[in-house]
Order: C-alpha cells, then sequence, then structure tokens
C-alpha cells in the first residue's frame, strides 16, 4: 500500500490526497508528451535535426527556412494535437463514469456525430472543398443540438445510463444516414473533403486553432478535476451516491455538458476523431489505480500522446502524401474495443 | 564664377522639383521597387517582377504555367495518368510533386522557396494565410475560368504579352469554328449537345464546368433542362436516360472495367437507343482528361482539337505553342 | 366479436392487400408516367416499340421484385435477430453485420480490384458472415445465453471496427471512393436481374425455412432450463437461427447494399398487428416489409427527380424516429 501525502486547508475546509505513484506516472507521461511533441517537429517532409528545432523554438532569428516550417505549420499542428488529443481522452473518461459502462465514449452516444452531421452540412451549403470559418461554429452547435436531443430524449424523471447509451446509438445511426445523403449529393472535391473531415485529420492546423482550442481545455480540463469526485461516487452505485448526498441528476447533467464541451470543440478543430476518448481512459486505469482525478489528469495526458503519435505516422509514413489522423488512431482503437468486448465477456 | 544658388532659383527650379515630387510619389505608392500587385478572389499579391520559382497547387494553373513557358518548381499530382497528365508531362521534367491538389504538402512548398504560389479557392481557402507566408499567393476563384487565370498568372508572371497573344490566338481559333461549323451544319446550327460521363455504377450529366463552358464559347447551345446553376447531377437510375437526352452528345469516362460495364450496360438500354443523339449517330467519346480535368489554356485548345475532328472540319490554323 | 384468430387472418391478408398495392404503385409512379392500361398491356400484350412497355420491364420490375424479396428477407431477419438476442433492438445494421459486409467489399474492391456486381455479391455475404459470427461470439455470455445489452454494445464495437477499416482504405484509395459510395448508401435499382437472380431464391428458401422453424422460435423466449424441461434441444434450435440469420441478412446486404431499420421496424410493427406467436409474426413480417420497402423505393423515386435519393436514406429517416420511441420504452427494462 503506497503512502499517500495529504494537504489538509484549514479548519479541513479543503484536503487533498495524492498518491506519489501517481504523480511519478504522471511527469513520466509528461516527459514522454514532451519528448513526443520534439520527435514530432524534427519529423516532416523535411526532417530538422534537433538541436535547430530547441534554439528555432527558443527564439533564434536565424534559420529562416525551417523557422518556417517549424513555427507555422508543424507547431501548430502538435499542439492541436495535444490538446483536442486530452480533451477527447477526458471527455471519454467523463463519459464512462457518467454511463458506468466501459464502452462509452463520444462517438458511441452520438456528440460526434451530431457534430459530424452539423460539419457535412456546412460544406455542403457552403459548396466549397475548402473548410470554412463556419465549419467550427458549425460543429461545436451540432454537438450540443445532438446532447439537448439526447438528453430530452432520455429524462424520464431521470437519466438513465443504459437508455442514454441506446438512445444515443440511435441518434447515431440516424445522423449518419443524413450525412450519407450529403455526401452522395454532394460535388466530388466536397465529398471528399467531408470524407476526411468525417475520419479525423489534422492538415493544416493554424495558430488560431491553438488559440481557439486552449481556453476551451485548459478550463474543461479543470473543472473536470472538480467534478472527479462525484464521478468516484457514481462509481459505487446509485444508491449509494444518493445516501452519500450526491444529487445524482444534476451532477449528470453537469458531467454530460462539460463531455460535450471538451469532446465538441476538439472534433469540431480536428474532424470526427473517435476511439480516442476510449482508449486514453483504459490506458490511464491499467496504468495507476486511483480515483477519477488523477485518470483525468492521466486520460489528458495520453489522449495528447496518441494524437501526436497518430498525426506523426500520418503525415510522415506516407509522404508527400498526408493521411489523416483518424485512421492511424482508429486502426488501434478499433480493434482494441473489440478485444475490450472479448474481454469484458469472460468477465461474465 | 556663377552663383549656384541664383541659377537653381525660381522657375528654374520648379520643374525638377516637380518631377523629384512625381517619382517619390509613384514609387511610394509602389515601393519596393520591380514589384507586380494583383488583386485576386482572397485579397492583394505584392509579386516580385518575373517570378522564376512558381509553385502551382492546382491542375489549370500547372496547364497555364507551362502555356506561358514557365516549369513550376512544385505541382500537385494530378487526378489520373500520375503524376502529371500525359498532355503536359514532356514540360514537366523537373518539378516536385506536392501531393494531393486537395492537400498538398505544406512543408515540400515551403522548402521550395517559392516566389509565387497559384491556388483555387474552392480548395485552398483554409490553407491560404499559411501559403501567404510562405510565398506571394495568387487565389483564383473559379477553376474553370481558364481565361480569368490565364491574364491573372501573366500578369503575376510578368508574361502579360505572351499571355495576351494566347487569348488572341483562342479568339481567333473559336472564330474559325463558328464560320466552319456554320457552314457545314447550316440551319442545324446552333447544336443543342450534353455532356455526359460514366462512372462505376452511375452516370452524370455537366450542367457548368470547364467543358461547358468552353462549349458554350463556341457557340454550342444546352438542353433547357441542363441550364442550371448546379455543377450536374448523379443519376443512379436507367430510367433518367430521357434527362440526357440532346441533339449531339459527348461523353467520357475513366478506362476502368467497372466504368466500362456500366457504360455498356446504360447505352444497351433501350432507352438509350431512343436518345435523339443516338439515333443521329451524334455520340462523340472524347478523353476526359482535356474536356474535364486539365481545365487551362492547353487543354482548352487540345479539347477544341477533338472537336474538330469530330465534326470532319478543317483544322488550319497554327497551335498554340507556334503561334506565340 | 371475433376470435383472435381470426383477427389474425385478417390482418394478414390486410397486409397481403398492402403488398399487393405498393407493388403496383411500384410498377406505376415514377419518372416516366405509365397507367394502369399500361402496366395491363404490357403485362398481357407486351409490344417491345412501347416505351412505357419497356419502363416497366428493364427499370421497374427489377426493382420492385428485389425491394419486395429483400424487404421480407431483411424483416424476417429483424425477427429472428430479435428473438435470438431477446433484444428488441436487434437488426442487422445495429448487429454490426451491414459493417462486416461493407468492410468485406471495400476490401474486394480496394485491395483486389473485385469490382463486378456479382463478386461484391460474394463478398458482401462473406462479410455479414463473419460480422455475424463475431457479434454472437462477443455478445454471448458463457452459461447464461445472450446479453441483450452485451450483443448491442457488441455490435457497435464491431461496426465501428468494420466501418474505420473500410473509411481508411477507401481513403487510401480515393477513386474508388467514389464508385462505392451508391452502394454504401443503399439501392434495389441499377442492379441487373442476371447478377441477382440467384439470390432471390436463396431468400425465398430462408422464409420458407423461417416459417417451418416458426413454433420452435417461440421457445426462444423463455428460459434455457425451462425448455430443455420441454425436451426441445435449444442449442441446435439457436443455431438454425442463427445460420438462417446469416442467409437473410447476408443475402439482403449482398444484393441491396447497406439498408438499415426494415429489420428493426417491421417485426414491432407486425407484433403490435399480429402477436408474438411467430407463426403469424414471421409471414406477417415478410409481408410489411416488402410493402416497406417497395413503398420506400417508390418514394426515393419520387422525391428530387431525376435524383433519387439513396433509399437507406429513406428508411432511416423513417425508422430513427421509431428506434428513439422504442429505445425511451424499453430502455429502462434492459
Amino acid at each position: 500500500m503506497s503512502k499517500a501525502l495529504i494537504f489538509r486547508g484549514r479548519q479541513d475546509g479543503w484536503s487533498v490526497r495524492v498518491h506519489p505513484q501517481l504523480m511519478a506516472v504522471c511527469l513520466g507521461l509528461l516527459l514522454l508528451l514532451c519528448l513526443s511533441v520534439l520527435t514530432s517537429l524534427s519529423l516532416g517532409s523535411h526532417p530538422t535535426r534537433l538541436p535547430d528545432v530547441v534554439r528555432v523554438l527558443l527564439g533564434a532569428d536565424s534559420l529562416e527556412g525551417i523557422r518556417l516550417i517549424l513555427l507555422e505549420i508543424r507547431l501548430p499542428r502538435v499542439l492541436v494535437a495535444v490538446l483536442a488529443g486530452g480533451a477527447l481522452g477526458v471527455a471519454g473518461l467523463i463519459l464512462q463514469g457518467l454511463v458506468r459502462n466501459p464502452l462509452a465514449s463520444p462517438d458511441v452516444i452520438g456528440i460526434t456525430s451530431g457534430a459530424s452531421t452539423a460539419a457535412v452540412f456546412t460544406l455542403w451549403l457552403t459548396g466549397s472543398a475548402g473548410t470554412t470559418s463556419l465549419l467550427v461554429p458549425a460543429a461545436i452547435a451540432g454537438a450540443f443540438g445532438v446532447t439537448v436531443l439526447l438528453v430530452a430524449l432520455t429524462w424520464k424523471g431521470g437519466v438513465s445510463p443504459t437508455r442514454l447509451v441506446l438512445i444515443g446509438i440511435g441518434l447515431a445511426a440516424g445522423l449518419s444516414a443524413i450525412t450519407t445523403l450529403l455526401l452522395v449529393i454532394s460535388p466530388d472535391a466536397t465529398a471528399m473533403t467531408a470524407y476526411i473531415w468525417l475520419t479525423g485529420s489534422l492538415y493544416a492546423s493554424r495558430w488560431g486553432d491553438v488559440i481557439g482550442l486552449a481556453p476551451i481545455f485548459i478550463t474543461g480540463l479543470f473543472l473536470a478535476c472538480a467534478v472527479a469526485r462525484h464521478l468516484d461516487l457514481q462509481a459505487l452505485g446509485d444508491d449509494l451516491a444518493l445516501a452519500a448526498g450526491s444529487n445524482l441528476n444534476a451532477n449528470r447533467l453537469v458531467q454530460l455538458l462539460l463531455a460535450v464541451l471538451l469532446a465538441g470543440s476538439a472534433v469540431a478543430y480536428t474532424g470526427a476523431l473517435s476511439f480516442i476518448g476510449l482508449l486514453a481512459p483504459h490506458m490511464a486505469r491499467r496504468l495507476v489505480r486511483t480515483g477519477h482525478t488523477g485518470l483525468t489528469l492521466m486520460s489528458a495526458l495520453l489522449g495528447g500522446l496518441i494524437l501526436v503519435w497518430a498525426d506523426l505516422a500520418g503525415r510522415f509514413l506516407f509522404m508527400p502524401r498526408d493521411l489523416p489522423a483518424g485512421l492511424f488512431v482508429a486502426g488501434v482503437g478499433a480493434p482494441f474495443f473489440v478485444f475490450l468486448l472479448y474481454r469484458l465477456r469472460r468477465q461474465g | 564664377m556663377l552663383n549656384p544658388f541664383a541659377f537653381l532659383s525660381g522657375k528654374r527650379l520648379a520643374l525638377p522639383v516637380f518631377l523629384l515630387i512625381l517619382v517619390g510619389a509613384v514609387s511610394a505608392s509602389e515601393a519596393p521597387e520591380n514589384t507586380v500587385t494583383v488583386k485576386h478572389a482572397l485579397g492583394k499579391a505584392r509579386i516580385s517582377a518575373s517570378p522564376t520559382r512558381v509553385v502551382s497547387l492546382y491542375q489549370g494553373a500547372t496547364d497555364t504555367a507551362v502555356a506561358l513557358g514557365i516549369e513550376p518548381v512544385g505541382a500537385v499530382e494530378s487526378w489520373t495518368e500520375k503524376p502529371f497528365y500525359r498532355y503536359i508531362r514532356p514540360a514537366l521534367t523537373d518539378v516536385r510533386v506536392l501531393g494531393l491538389e486537395t492537400q498538398p504538402d505544406l512543408e515540400s512548398i515551403a522548402w521550395l522557396d517559392p516566389d509565387l504560389i497559384v491556388a483555387a479557392r474552392n480548395r485552398h481557402q483554409a490553407i491560404y494565410p499559411l501559403l501567404r507566408q510562405i510565398a506571394p499567393t495568387v487565389v483564383i476563384d473559379d477553376v474553370y475560368d481558364f481565361k480569368t487565370l490565364l491574364t491573372l498568372m501573366a500578369k503575376a508572371t510578368g508574361k502579360e504579352q505572351v499571355g495576351q497573344c494566347l487569348l488572341r490566338h483562342w479568339q481567333a481559333r473559336t472564330r474559325d469554328f463558328r464560320s466552319r461549323i456554320q457552314r457545314k451544319l447550316g440551319d442545324a446550327w446552333p447544336q443543342e449537345v450534353a455532356i455526359l460521363s460514366f462512372r462505376a455504377d452511375h452516370a452524370r450529366i455537366y450542367y457548368g464546368g470547364f467543358a461547358r463552358t468552353v462549349l458554350d464559347e463556341l457557340g454550342f447551345s444546352a438542353p433547357s433542362a441542363h441550364r442550371k446553376d448546379d455543377w450536374g447531377i448523379k443519376l443512379t437510375s436507367q430510367e433518367s436516360i430521357p434527362a440526357m437526352d440532346a441533339e449531339a452528345i459527348f461523353l467520357f469516362m475513366q478506362e476502368d472495367p467497372a466504368v466500362k460495364r456500366t457504360f455498356r450496360e446504360w447505352t444497351d438500354h433501350p432507352l438509350w437507343q431512343n436518345l435523339e443523339a443516338v439515333g443521329a449517330g451524334e455520340v462523340y467519346p472524347v478523353n476526359p482528361v482535356l474536356w474535364n480535368m486539365g481545365a487551362g489554356i492547353l487543354a482548352a485548345n487540345l479539347m477544341l482539337d477533338e472537336v474538330y475532328q469530330h465534326y470532319g472540319l478543317a483544322n488550319t490554323l497554327p497551335t498554340a505553342d507556334l503561334a506565340c | 366479436m371475433l376470435n383472435p384468430r381470426t383477427t389474425k387472418a385478417l390482418c394478414l391478408l390486410l397486409s397481403l392487400g398492402l403488398v399487393g398495392t405498393t407493388l403496383v404503385a411500384s410498377l406505376i409512379l415514377g419518372q416516366i408516367p405509365v397507367s394502369f392500361h399500361d402496366l395491363y398491356a404490357s403485362l398481357f400484350a407486351y409490344s417491345p416499340g412501347d416505351l412505357r412497355h419497356l419502363v416497366i420491364w428493364s427499370e421497374r420490375v427489377p426493382r420492385t421484385l428485389i425491394a419486395l424479396v429483400v424487404g421480407a428477407g431483411l424483416a424476417v431477419s429483424g425477427v429472428l435477430m430479435q428473438s435470438l438476442t431477446r433484444n428488441p433492438l436487434a437488426s442487422p445494421g445495429i448487429l454490426g453485420i451491414n459493417a462486416g459486409a461493407l468492410f468485406f467489399v471495400v476490401v474486394g474492391a480496394s485491395l483486389f480490384s473485385l469490382t463486378a456486381p456479382s463478386q461484391l455479391i460474394w463478398l458482401a455475404f462473406i462479410g455479414a458472415g463473419v460480422a455475424a459470427s463475431l457479434v454472437y461470439f462477443l455478445g454471448h455470455e458463457p452459461g447464461r445465453g445472450i446479453s441483450p445489452v452485451r450483443i448491442v454494445l457488441a455490435g457497435v464495437a464491431l461496426t465501428a471496427m468494420f466501418v474505420s477499416f473500410a473509411q481508411g482504405l477507401l481513403i487510401l484509395n480515393q477513386e474508388r471512393f467514389e464508385s462505392l459510395l451508391f452502394w454504401i448508401a443503399g439501392s434495389v435499382s441499377g442492379r441487373s436481374l442476371d447478377a441477382v437472380s440467384p439470390l432471390l431464391p436463396v431468400i425465398g428458401v430462408g422464409l420458407f425455412l423461417s416459417l417451418l422453424l416458426s413454433r420452435q422460435l417461440n421457445l426462444l423466449g423463455l428460459d434455457d432450463e425451462l425448455t430443455q424441461g420441454l425436451g426441445m434441444n435449444v442449442g441446435q434450435i439457436r443455431l438454425l437461427t442463427g445460420l438462417l440469420v446469416i442467409l437473410l441478412a447476408g443475402t439482403s446486404v449482398a444484393i441491396a447494399g447497406l439498408i438499415g431499420f426494415v429489420g428493426l421496424i417491421v417485426p414491432h410493427i407486425a407484433r403490435g398487428v399480429v402477436g408474438p406467436d411467430h407463426r403469424w409474426l414471421v409471414p406477417a413480417s415478410a409481408l410489411i416489409g416488402g410493402a416497406l420497402l417497395m413503398g420506400s423505393d417508390t418514394l426515393a423515386r419520387l422525391l428530387i427527380p431525376p435524383r433519387e435519393v439513396p433509399i437507406g436514406v429513406v428508411t432511416a429517416l423513417m425508422g430513427t424516429p421509431l428506434f428513439l420511441h422504442l429505445a425511451r420504452r424499453s430502455g429502462s427494462r434492459l
């Protein structure tokens, strides 16, 4: 039993328990993330030496050629990967705690589908094969819209987790039909762009994306740590949670909204990435057995790691083609999803 | 000894000073020197005179660059006949391939250190801010308007004379075609034509696009059902075959067994046999690269060659590269 | 007061009437107007020169026939799936069978360039079989039979896996993408009768076998111990039902692409009309399913001429509200 460090506020107003093991793992993950970022910055169709990368990052004025590539092309892209991956990881964790089912994630529940349909609709309306400035707000609106519908349909005196999942699946299927219709009637170029968006890609990420995503991620992460305690309680079952004084319905709504905020904004900037919200929390759980606060931090770090590496694989392995990161995440995530089911089956 | 100050007084000073101010004003509004300001779909680009390193981010721009006598340092790959369409491949010997038109490799573009980038609004609007930081970028609004593209690129690359010559040559050719076809078809002119394409599991009618624009300019008309704002439609049911009807049909397709199969199924259908164009024997298969994908002045000229050929008209004017 | 048996028989007759009506509607309605007289003439006084007769025989009859048979096949496979898994939300789309077919078709088309319709059909069939076996295996709790919630989640997991792999292949092969888009969206037109005529009787056989099995199907809803006590071999019945599901769903997907919700909605409608007894339920579902798909196909043709809405979209738009209603009601019971 590892020893925990406990910090208490004055008059026991608040207390925080910190496990050294958790801290070590988090620091290790953070270090790994930084190294991955640096690796990703050095690789590309024109590999850059690591010392040069560091020099440019630290503000050297020389090396004009790589400066542009590093600071305007690679760096925003890698940062978006860290932020979006982290947001999706945390969103997945919250949803899994909310639904009390380890198979929940933003894609299963229909949040991603809502954003997708709104985005493809916008692409079809604006008729342009390139993205427009409307795409991000449309996707976020879609994600929230679906969630409102989801809650409205699930609400029967309360939010039952099983019903939430089933209705989410139904909504996702219906929305997918609308998306297919839009793809069929769009011109080729729009359809292909939409399809790549539906897979999830970080191509052409800009500083504007980083600036848009960063505040949402940071706020979301902070709030997620705050609601983590409630997730711990809910994991014990409805009766115990209620007995411990938890306001179940209110908490569930807040958690759902938080998950939608994080997942919706991540998806709005990167396209419909799936499976990160599933993979990251599970990997976090395998690393350290701890409460949801620690799990939140680890999910964020792991989500960022997954996406940074998936993006790197996409742009480096098939040059000069730039494959969507979503492909690589799915390539690993989807079989993992199936494997999870298999393991759950044996547990009975 | 003349007093210099006395020499430079009054009226004698007026003209030089005026000229100085004029020159100063002009150069101030055009600073730095030797640049061209080009207005395009997404703003203005300030390009140094006679840029040599040109990057093309869509097919029409590659075509036009070659027509203007410039070999791009980088170009996106073609959709078929990769990496570049056969009709311009000879001119593109030392060109770096930049990946797909929809997702060009930004790092490679930056590394090439170009003087000018030519892009299309409907594909590259999202990356325009990035492109602008790499090099002056000119963005085309309508990818099928090859003449505006020619004018724009000619101005941007300082080859206005060549551009104007190409345009005059094109106009001469269209005039020649019109008079010949008028003589040949007489009262049957203008002829109503439909533009069709067959894919692996559906067929298409084009209401707009490159081929339609060129044919309209040549004087062909279109069935009233085809005069719509859309690019065209995809048809999955052979019952819609009558919608394709016109006095003559130009159709194109890829060399693919699935496409060929679909083509056979549709053309074996009795409804197809009933079409006016089929009955009159006026169905012409044409080259999809020239009619739909090249989208530049060279492709337009080669497409016109095919039209001359199908109507059996004498094609006597010199080719573009000889004329300009 | 009519006795229940008579009511059910009447309902069955009504369904038959519905099939007849939608059949005629499907043959008559469309871009090229055809009248009753034309229809009659084309059947009994066929003249090859008449455009309308041509349209009826070359276009309308194949797609009506395919819609009828595929609709019946999908509906009955839905009934079987719902009884087998004891989950009112089971259907080929939800349980990943469609996705498995999609994946195998995409693999065949992009990696092996198998694009002939007859090849695609076999690929879809194999894919459906693989997916059905996997979902059964994953949803099956050892010792306790199939868990309703687990099998739906297994279906979602498999769908996610197959769809993402298929998407990956389609992106790597952009030329293939647009040629498969219509198949993915589901369609009963554009399929020549030559390619599908060997498969239509297969569905017919499957329907017939399902009818024969209906009495045993009634027992699937009971607990295992009870059924064994009655002397029935539960395992055998389950296996047969599973094979029939693969046969019906797989062949339907192979012929018409991804059409969802028919296997979901129709059993519920039929159950509402004739009750849960499979001896009435199976024929009623087959009839209503056929009528529904023929009606959807007609609607798909009439909405945005000369284009057609993919039939899978029409059925999805009709089926989603119903599915949501069902999920709302039954979610608490699962």
